[in-house]
């Protein structure tokens, strides 16, 4: 925990509560007692004291609950406001002070004995009014504060700016290499890409800026679950330890407002399955009490969740067979483990007639799945037996401007997110192979499914001696999607479809390229659903 | 009143004097005259390059470059079921907002910017229309010419049901 952000967020928050409280007490001396303006006073001094506490201010802490004890006794008629008003007001002036030194020496307590006494004093209806408090005129501005609470949907509007500039900023750059041919002054032309590379630069640092700007801390979101967490668990007899690991890393805040439900999912299904009740738990000589761990990092691009726990896990064959029951698989087909226990994302995968732990999983797991691809992220899942089940949420860092691959089929341009590009190579027609009625390549010692970009989209198959694969997707997943040309690599402006065009299948948003052109952005994991209906062919290997 | 040379709303607009008891329509043709409430027309656009967006509603001819925005094109021929035809010169888009919702629609042609009164519109008598009443608000007469006006807000609606549908099909 970085402590002197916590003092800065304590002050500006005390400040708040101070004005507030000042502005109460002006109130006050002009309209005399008024039980809903003592009321709210004392909300915020509440909140006031117990920050204070927290923060370890005890003097303060102490002082602020003399005040509100004064607060009540007013509102209880037990006291004339007229007599104490003064000591009110001195006693914001106190705060203000204890305040101002706490912002220069955070690690002493503010000594404000006397002020206590004097406090106490006025309670007991003696000493009316204190010494004054003198307070630096300075000190009434409060400290300065280093936050600014913005409207989410400015910065949104900033970022669809920067995402017009990173388009414009891509035209004038192919603009500059037809002017590079066209023109034989060399001096001007090395002036303009200068002045076009430091243009770059200056809206590479705008897009970061902005981005870091809608990034909040995953603590946002892991902090809605202990509480929720330790009630499912003692609703169950079950005894769990809820812990964080990186919750200090950020994430865009549209992407942790979504994380929220397939966290949730995800949690409760740990507990409902995989945690086991502390006397199975003494049986099997494990610890009392279950561990769930929630942690975060990022790994280039990309930020991995984790929900871990140290459950009874999942069993791998009972997946399977279930898997083969419901026809999502078949017995004879070879299926890497990260695949089996994907199958527990498909839809309506549990049966109830299988009243086993398995069938009790998938609750929900669904949507995980679905919240999660529509981010543009994935989820695996892995699971040993009485060790534990493992949740990796993966997702890409920025929901806005990605690094794509153009690239051209029938005329018709898309783009395809380089997250999901592992590489490309160039083909020619008897490179590919029939199996199955499917086709496929051989490469690097692999078979790959072939799928055809423009027969996907229910464009005309035309045939071209020479082509390229992209070969998208990892490990056992790859697919060899072709394409008759690559165009380049650039970065796009991430645009959604309007949702009058409905799921528009493999079709995840559009971008507008430099030359005003709108190009559409592949949904790859629409090829590996296609590849699952397919009858699980995808999932074969040569080895 | 013929149609400001620069095809804009506000361009169209400032040429006319709002009236209480009479209302604008921007009128268009699709064999039959149609039209639509001046107050949900952003403004009237030439037909440029238009993306297709494979596996969407066939009636959604596909997307265009607004500027920097990227606007969903619905062809209205397709959505009334009428027969098809192929973009002309006189072709337009329509650029409208429902409900918050920016969409182009594409007609054969733009013709006027008409004022009618608020009484103009009539209920439809069915038996007299080829095409789906559900789309329209009512019919109006005109110096004996019939104004079918559409209802964008159901037109649109009644898009998503069918998206639905077909996503359950895929699923």
């Amino acid at each position: 925990m970085d402590y002197t952000a916590l003092i800065k967020d304590y002050l500006d928050d005390a400040n708040g509560h101070l004005n507030a409280f000042d502005e109460s007490l002006m109130l006050l001396e002009k309209n005399g007692t008024d039980s809903d303006i003592i009321l709210k006073t004392l909300g915020s001094l509440h909140t006031l004291k117990g920050n204070s506490g927290m923060m370890g201010f005890e003097s303060l802490k102490i002082y602020i609950h003399q005040i509100e004890e004064l607060f009540k006794k007013v509102n209880d008629n037990e006291l004339k406001l007229s007599g104490v008003l003064d000591g009110l007001l001195d006693s914001a002036n106190v705060i203000r002070n204890a305040l101002r030194q706490i912002e220069e020496n955070p690690s002493v307590n503010p000594d404000i004995t006397e002020s206590i006494l004097s406090l106490q004093q006025l309670q007991e209806g003696s000493g009316n009014g204190q010494e004054k408090q003198s307070v630096e005129l300075s000190s009434y501005l409060g400290t300065k504060t280093d936050t600014i609470r913005v409207d989410f949907k400015r910065l949104n509007d900033i970022l669809n700016l920067v995402g017009e500039l990173v388009i414009f900023k891509t035209r004038l750059n192919q603009i500059e290499t037809q002017i590079r041919e066209k023109i034989n002054d060399k001096a001007l032309s090395k002036e303009l890409s200068e002045g076009l590379e430091l243009m770059g630069k200056a809206t590479a640092g705008l897009q970061e800026g902005i981005m870091k700007a809608r990034m909040l801390p995953v603590s946002h979101v892991f902090n809605k679950f202990p509480r929720m967490a330790r009630d499912i668990a003692k609703s169950q007899g079950k005894d769990i330890q809820l812990s964080f690991e990186g919750e200090d890393t950020e994430l865009d805040k549209t992407v942790i407002d979504e994380l929220g439900e397939p966290l949730l999912h995800i949690i409760r299904n740990a507990i409902d399955h995989g945690i086991e009740t502390a006397e199975e738990r003494i049986r099997k000589g494990k610890p009392r009490v279950g561990k769930l761990l929630l942690s975060a990092s990022q790994e280039s691009n990309y930020i991995i969740i984790r929900v871990a726990d140290d459950g009874r896990g999942i069993d791998l064959e009972r997946i399977r067979e279930t898997g083969i029951e419901k026809g999502l698989i078949k017995a004879e087909d070879t299926v890497s483990r990260e695949d089996i226990f994907s199958l527990i994302f498909a839809a309506g995968f549990t049966t109830k007639e299988k009243a086993s732990d398995v069938s009790g999983r998938g609750i929900g797991l669904d949507v995980v799945n679905r919240t999660i691809l529509k981010l543009n992220g994935h989820v695996i899942v892995d699971s040993f037996p009485e060790k534990g089940t493992t949740f990796t949420i993966k997702l890409p860092l920025s929901l806005a401007i990605i690094p794509a691959l153009i690239a051209e089929t029938n005329g018709e341009i898309y783009a395809i997110p380089m997250s999901a590009v592992d590489e490309s190579i160039k083909v020619r027609e008897e490179d590919i192979h029939i199996i199955n009625n499917h086709e496929v390549i051989r490469f690097r010692e692999k078979i790959l499914p072939v799928i055809r970009l423009n027969e996907f989209f229910g464009l005309n198959r035309e045939r071209r001696k020479k082509f390229y694969l992209v070969i998208v997707g990892k490990a056992e997943k790859r697919i060899a999607v072709a394409v008759d040309r690559l165009i380049r690599q650039q970065e796009i402006v991430i645009k959604p479809l309007d949702d009058t065009f409905g799921k528009s299948y493999g079709i995840s948003g559009a971008t507008i390229l430099g030359d005003g052109r709108i190009v559409l952005i592949v949904d790859v994991l629409a090829f590996w659903n296609k590849g699952q209906k397919d009858a699980g062919y995808t999932m074969q290997d040569t080895r | 009143m013929n149609l400001s040379p620069s095809g804009l709303a506000e361009d169209i607009l400032s040429g006319l004097k709002e009236h209480r008891e009479e209302f604008h329509l921007v009128t268009f043709s699709m064999g039959e005259d149609y039209g639509v409430p001046i107050s949900q027309v952003h403004e009237i656009i030439r037909v440029g390059d238009i993306t297709m967006v494979p596996n969407s509603p066939s009636y959604m001819e596909g997307v265009i470059n607004l500027r920097g925005k990227v606007l969903p094109v619905l062809n209205l021929r397709k959505r009334l079921r009428l027969p098809d035809k192929e973009t002309s010169k006189a072709s337009r888009i329509i650029v409208t907002e429902v409900n918050d919702k920016v969409i182009g629609i594409l007609v054969d042609a733009v013709s006027h910017v008409i004022k009618v009164p608020s009484n103009f519109v009539e209920t439809v008598p069915e038996e007299v229309l080829e095409i789906d009443t559900d789309y329209i608000t009512g019919v109006g007469k005109l110096n004996d010419r019939l104004v079918i006006l559409l209802d964008l807000e159901k037109l649109l609606k009644r898009g998503k049901i069918e998206i639905q549908e077909k996503e359950n099909a895929i699923i």
